[in-house]
């Protein structure tokens, strides 16, 4: 299979060498056309995140298709201390597709089983398939390969476990005020400090609707600077024993060298209990909260290495379905192997059987120059008697190389049967499906190219 | 048989929904097991109306057919339930009590009780009912109430294993917890009021003695006692799933020591 992959990610190259290979949308279209130009490759994919960039390259039939694109990584990253080549890498053959099936699933992401390179992928896709405005940089073989690889991601995320849980410690907050609170609307936050952190802990919790933010910190100034970005109020720390009934959710993350919040301030806002629930998140080193306001009624404490421990489990539970993901990308694999592998040998099927038709419509039309006796009907009969001979003659082998091509052992079959059958030349398959024939023929100025469709779930399908 | 198909029904909704908790998943498949309790419901409902064309009368007066309503007031408590989406996976703890009812019921035989003759009339009618749908709010409050103080430890010892992810949120097992207390006090009081009414117009005065008037008495302070702890200072919602938890442990096994001590034709249960 000429495919081949190159490129950049975070098992190869620190970010300071990533962002420096990343492209742009503009850009990524650019360097395909320009590569294009270079190699005379039929199809290309630029897949560009903040963790990963790699081009994805069809058919790669000589070495100069993938030192050109070893170039285009080199050009763009242009002054870096070390040869861009070093940090790349690349695969060819079938490797390529169980890559980016993994990328797909979110196996090869820095937080295994993350949702976001899914979409990234898909993108990255439909940007080389095009919209019918610009020509389609991808065809029959990329369009299935991708279409494949997005609904792997898919199926991998719904039939096992990668993707439980949640795997940042943002997240995990988020989810923690979930579980107690239910919904989120409305709910008030007060935070301790006035650190990019905490702020970055109070997006995420907005998004789901937390609202009625209260700022308490040291320097009263940066109180009033941090709420006023979040839509808050501030309030000097002198003053949080009066802030602290009107929260429901505490986040902690100030500079102090010893505990904020103590058990003996915390029955100062509290003299008679909490009514209702109280999620404090400590994020601060050394901790803001006293871990004995954790043992009050009601109140739910979690420091930065509780918050860890959780994130942790919820990778390790994720890398337990790392197995079965696996056995889903083996299926999958071999089923495109198997698509592929019948690209190839229905061509030479056909030839095989034109060449054993014109053999035995040559022998017919001698025989019957010989038997100039036969009536009509007893020629018919025989011509369907050479018929379903040939047929017979033609059925085995014809399924025994389409199973050996399956099973993958396709090439040294169809070079026996070109060798075997006299067929000598490796000619273009031609197209399997309507798609694949609109997709070679030459477009009309203005008409569109046959666009994929989106699956909500699992991306693309065609 | 359509109780049978009911009673799998049951337990297969409440099959999935443990393979679904030690799965640990949060998507579609508790939402079918949520359908196919549902459905248990309405076939359960065409039981009890088979029933009721059957024999001309409401399967209310003996056992079999008391517990088989009883479940099934469970159950219609369970669909509310539904459309609130996670608040759904209550049912975990809620079907048992109803699979458990149905069972006894299907042993005992449902089938009309000769006490029927004596039970009649529109009074009697939403006496039970009442009674049925008080007993399952307060069943209600207990699996919310289990659920919560499950949900609770798991939060408290920093554990968000399966547990964690399959149980509803806090606020919404406490606002379940609350509802079943409320509407299950409100239906007993009703039950205890037109009990009393119908019995001193039938029997001349309330038969105090009867253990089954005993146990419904009872069974009306212990809701008292989990809506006073559900009011004052501290961690209401805390105390009040405790509450629940108790109050409906402390219900059935005074049911069952009544029913092992006391047993005899006056009890419909």
């Amino acid at each position: 299979m000429p495919i081949a992959v190159v490129g950049v990610s975070h098992h190869t190259a620190p970010v300071e060498v990533r962002e420096r290979m990343a492209f742009s949308d503009s850009d990524a279209a650019r360097a395909l056309l320009t590569l294009r130009a270079r190699t005379g490759i039929e199809e290309a994919v630029l897949l560009s995140t903040c963790n990963r960039t790699e081009v994805y390259l069809y058919p790669v039939l000589e070495a100069e298709c993938l030192e050109a694109a070893q170039r285009l990584f080199a050009e763009k990253a242009e002054g870096l201390e070390r040869p861009a080549d070093e940090y790349l890498f690349q695969r060819e053959g079938e490797s390529v597709v169980r890559h980016l099936f993994g990328v797909s699933a979110g196996l090869d992401s820095m937080v295994t089983g993350e949702a976001e390179i899914q979409g990234q992928v898909r993108d990255a896709y439909l940007r080389s398939a095009g919209d019918g405005r610009e020509p389609a940089l991808t065809g029959p073989v990329l369009n299935r390969l991708f279409q494949t690889a997005l609904a792997v991601g898919g199926q991998i995320r719904a039939e096992t476990s990668i993707n439980e849980g949640t795997a940042s410690v943002a997240s995990v907050a988020v989810e923690l005020a979930r579980k107690i609170f239910g919904q989120l609307k409305e709910k008030r936050i007060l935070i301790l400090g006035a650190g990019a952190t905490a702020e970055l802990m109070v997006e995420a919790l907005a998004r789901e609707g937390v609202r009625g933010v209260l700022v308490a910190n040291r320097t009263y100034s940066r109180a009033e600077e941090l709420a006023e970005r979040l839509e808050g109020r501030a309030i000097p720390i002198e003053r949080l024993t009066e802030g602290l009934p009107r929260a429901d959710i505490i986040l902690a993350s100030t500079a102090a060298p010893h505990p904020v919040l103590t058990k003996e301030r915390f029955h100062e806002a509290f003299p008679n209990g909490r009514h209702r629930p109280l999620l404090i998140i400590d994020i601060a080193i050394p901790r803001d909260v006293e871990p004995r306001v954790g043992d009050a009624d009601g109140v739910f404490l979690y420091n930065v290495d509780d918050l860890r421990k959780i994130v942790d489990e919820h990778v390790e539970l994720r890398s337990e379905a790392i197995p079965a993901a696996n056995r889903i990308i083996d299926e999958r694999w071999r089923e495109f192997r198997s698509w592929y592998a019948s690209r190839e040998v229905v061509p030479v099927i056909r030839r095989m059987r034109e060449q054993a038709e014109v053999h035995r419509a040559a022998e017919l039309e001698r025989l019957f120059g010989s038997l100039e006796t036969l009536d009509p009907e007893e020629r018919g009969r025989v011509e369907e008697f050479s018929r379903r001979l040939l047929n017979k003659l033609l059925h085995d082998p014809t399924v025994r190389l389409r199973k050996g091509m399956a099973r993958g052992g396709g090439a040294e079959l169809v070079d026996a049967v070109r060798f075997l059958y006299g067929i000598e030349d490796r000619q273009p398959s031609p197209p399997n499906t309507e798609r694949e024939r609109a997709d070679r023929e030459p477009r009309r100025q203005g008409e569109r190219a046959p666009h994929p469709t989106r699956d909500p779930q699992h991306g693309v399908v065609e | 048989m359509i109780h049978l198909l009911a009673f799998l029904l049951y337990v297969g909704a409440f099959s999935l929904w443990i393979h679904f908790l030690v799965k640990g998943s949060r998507g579609e498949g508790p939402t079918f097991a949520s359908a196919i309790a549902g459905a248990a419901v309405v076939v359960h409902a065409i039981a009890l109306g088979d029933y009721w064309v059957r024999y001309e009368e409401l399967p209310l007066v003996g056992p079999g057919a008391a517990l088989s309503s009883l479940a099934f007031i469970g159950g219609l408590a369970l669909l509310a339930t539904i459309p609130l989406r996670e608040a759904a996976r209550v049912g975990i703890a809620l079907l048992p009590f109803i699979t458990i009812c149905l069972g006894i019921a299907m042993i005992l035989g449902i089938e009309p009780s000769p006490l029927s003759v004596d039970f009649q009339g529109v009074g009697f009618v939403l006496h039970v009912t009442f009674a049925f749908f008080g007993y399952q709010g307060l069943a209600l409050a207990f699996a919310a109430g289990i659920l919560y103080l499950i949900q609770h430890h798991e939060l408290k010892s920093k554990r968000l294993g399966r547990f964690f992810r399959f149980i509803p949120p806090l606020a919404t097992l406490d606002l379940l917890g609350r509802v079943g207390v409320w509407a299950g006090f409100a239906m007993l009081s009703l039950a205890l009021g037109l009990g009393w009414a119908w019995t001193t117009a039938n029997r001349g005065s309330l038969e105090v003695g009867d253990p089954k008037v005993i146990w419904a008495v009872l069974s009306w302070f212990i809701f008292v006692a989990i809506i006073v702890a559900r009011r004052g200072t501290g961690r209401t919602d805390y105390r009040g799933a405790m509450a629940a938890v108790i109050g409906f442990a402390v219900v059935i096994c005074s049911y069952l020591a009544l029913r092992l001590t006391v047993g005899g034709a006056g009890l419909f249960l």
